[in-house]
């Protein structure tokens, strides 16, 4: 493999709030590649979208900001650096794709106007070029009938049709990134797969490092290669997508593969990890899994486990990595 | 003055977030129907117009009034409609040009604290840096009052029709200011505003393209109620002595029955100005009320 296009490192996001100060991202590192995805997985609020968001630039300052770590991108440090290179980099270098396409386009502009501005500003296409280009996108994001629903406005597209739409504007620039943030939550289960198969395709194509934000472990072990586990705005398992579906190094990955449907198995019922993720605000002492954990043991409670290698290509979070990755525990 | 701005002007903005279609001419012509489609709207508008006229060939047809007449402080009649004054002027005449004067410093203040009013409000709603600044100047010229100030001012650079405009046009534009930034700051606030970010759009794009064009509607009601409060701004002003002494306004109609002690008597001279400037405010003001209203999809049986 060579060098991440991408690459994130010790990233600390706090929100300012009136309860205190939320950690909401805490020393996490990322790395994407070009051509593969990465899988970002965890519970709601685990700060996967924060995460996107500090490497898109668009957290707001105040109330949050980035209290340590770079975001390196061909060279350059997007924490730091200028406006300017910033948005340079934004949609050219790294796109995103959000989850709800109606309120991500603006309601007052046709489909076809949103992507043929971006041509004109960014690519400085002429009207007739970037209107070409647009229908030619929308018809390899496949909308039937692009040339006549190029002039159509979002609210008159369907929840799937809007997402191809969205994916279209991501990708007009090709960019090297595209980071999908929940990109099929909000659709019907068979809108869904052909809307991560349009992404798939897409990533092929142009050679993309992809960074897939989801719960979906079922699309995790589809489409990823590389799989990063959050849980309370830490990184607590990295690993290959095979590897880590076949045995988790980290107690949590392990209840969220337990708690996935399985059709291969005979033990219908479902299952999930008891409790609730921390408050943002307090998060437990020692491992913030500890509460939740049934093998925690006293060391959890009063020390906060290091991410360290536990095999070639993994890591974990955990005071019982080597017992858990063995299945001694 | 405040008192006179639409008490539902608030979500005024995400209302027109959420209506897509607005900016494009079928939806336009649409909501000008809805406008119509109540007395209220229908007859705002026509005043406005009669209004707009008057101002614009009254003076063709109209004598500017001047000099001595020998018909003094008559009633009004058949040949002087709205009675003649204590030189003999004719009334009718006076209100007609007078109708020029209040209009273009109603027009031109207005379009001076729309402009000014919008472009802060934009400025405070996009950028949390600028909003302290904003914030504060507009809640500080808010807070002061108003009468004597311009008559400070006005008094200071001497009065003209261009003086007047100016002072009223630089002490307006908080309202329009306050109006804008608060809508504003839903519209930054949505999605669409982070997806043209994350596609690399600068801030003045995304303030001219993303987030004006979503409170146009509210520009437009701001410009009517803006130049209702000129009107009266600029009536009051006349009526202290302090508009142009060289051209009519309705102000210094009431302002010479004073002086020449015929208040109490002839009440023409008082009632006809006074007259317009009611009607001309409150047509304004209903006009502005009515076209926020029926933007409102919540009201949409109204
Ligand atoms: N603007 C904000 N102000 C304060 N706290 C915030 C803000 N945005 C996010 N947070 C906090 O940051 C934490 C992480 O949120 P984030 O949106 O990244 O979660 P997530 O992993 O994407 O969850 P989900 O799966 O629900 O999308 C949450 O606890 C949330 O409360
Ligand atoms: S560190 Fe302890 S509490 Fe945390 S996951 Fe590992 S075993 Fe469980
Ligand atoms: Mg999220």
């Amino acid at each position: 493999m060579n060098a991440p296009i991408l690459r994130v490192d010790d990233l600390s996001v706090e929100f300012a709030t009136r309860e205190g100060a939320v950690r909401a991202v805490r020393n996490v590192g990322l790395e994407v590649f070009a051509g593969r995805t990465l899988a970002l997985l965890g519970e709601s609020g685990s700060g996967k979208s924060v995460t996107a968001q500090a490497i898109m630039g668009l957290l707001d300052t105040p109330p949050a900001s980035i209290t340590s770590g770079s975001i390196m991108f061909e060279g350059t440090d997007l924490v730091t650096a200028v406006e300017r290179v910033r948005r340079q980099v934004n949609g050219e270098g790294v796109a995103m794709v959000f989850q709800d396409a109606l309120s991500a386009l603006n309601p007052v502009y046709t489909v076809g106007h949103q992507i043929s501005e971006l041509l004109r500003v960014r690519r400085k296409m002429s009207r007739s070029a970037a209107r070409a280009r647009a229908v030619e996108l929308m018809e390899r994001v496949r909308i039937p009938a692009a040339a006549r629903r190029v002039d159509d406005y979002p609210h008159q597209f369907s929840g799937g049709m809007r997402q191809r739409i969205m994916i279209a504007l991501a990708v007009a620039l090709n960019p090297r990134v595209l980071i999908a943030d929940e990109p099929t939550t909000a659709l019907d289960v068979t809108v869904q797969a052909q809307i991560m198969e349009l992404l798939t395709e897409l990533q092929r194509e142009n050679g993309m490092g992809m960074v897939l934000i989801t719960h979906d472990l079922g699309v995790v072990a589809e489409v990823a290669d590389d799989v990063t586990v959050m849980y309370a705005g830490r990184i607590v398992e990295r690993g290959s997508v095979e590897e880590l579906f076949e045995h988790a190094a980290h107690p949590y990955t392990r209840g969220l593969l337990r708690s996935m449907p399985r059709t291969d198995r005979e033990d219908d019922e479902l299952w999930a990890i008891p409790g609730a993720p921390p408050s943002p605000v307090l998060t437990p002492k020692g491992c913030a899994f500890h509460p939740r954990c049934d093998i925690a043991i006293d060391l959890c409670r009063s020390e906060q486990p290091g991410l360290e290698v536990i095999a070639a290509g993994r890591t974990s979070a955990c005071h019982l990595r080597a017992e858990v990755f063995d299945g001694r525990a | 003055m405040s008192a006179m701005m639409p008490p539902d002007t608030g979500p005024a903005g995400a209302v027109a977030v959420d209506e897509p279609a607005a900016s494009t001419p079928p939806s336009a012509m649409k909501s000008l129907r809805r406008f119509l489609a109540k007395p209220s709207g229908a007859l705002s508008i026509s005043m406005l117009l009669v209004f707009l006229v008057t101002g614009l060939l009254g003076p063709l047809l109209v004598d500017r009034p001047g000099g001595l007449g020998s018909e003094i402080l008559r009633s009004p009649s058949v040949a002087h409609w709205f009675g003649t004054d204590d030189l003999g002027q004719d009334v009718f005449a006076q209100v007609v040009w007078g109708t020029r004067v209040s209009l273009t410093v109603a027009v031109a203040a207005s379009a001076i604290a729309i402009v000014i009013g919008t472009a802060l409000g934009l400025l405070g709603a996009y950028s949390r840096r600028a909003d302290a600044w904003v914030t504060t100047v507009t809640d500080l010229m808010l807070s002061l009052p108003l009468l004597p100030l311009m008559i400070m001012v006005t008094a200071l650079v001497g009065p003209s029709v261009t003086t007047l405009t100016f002072v009223i046009g630089l002490f307006s534009w908080p309202e329009v200011t306050r109006l804008i930034r608060s809508n504003g700051l839903v519209v930054v606030s949505m999605p669409y505003i982070d997806g043209a970010r994350a596609l690399g759009a600068t801030g003045w794009r995304i303030v001219t393209r993303e987030v004006l064009p979503a409170v146009v509607p509210l520009i437009v009601v701001s410009v009517l109620l803006t130049a209702a409060r000129a009107v009266i701004s600029e009536a009051g002003l006349s009526f202290l002595g302090l508009g142009d002494p060289d051209s009519w306004s309705w102000g210094r109609i009431i302002l010479n029955a004073q002086r020449s002690g015929v208040i109490s008597t002839a009440w023409w001279q008082t009632l006809f100005p006074s007259l317009a400037i009611l009607l001309l405010v409150l047509s304004a003001t209903v006009a502005g009320v009515r076209f926020n209203d029926s933007r409102d999809p919540r009201l949409k049986d109204r």
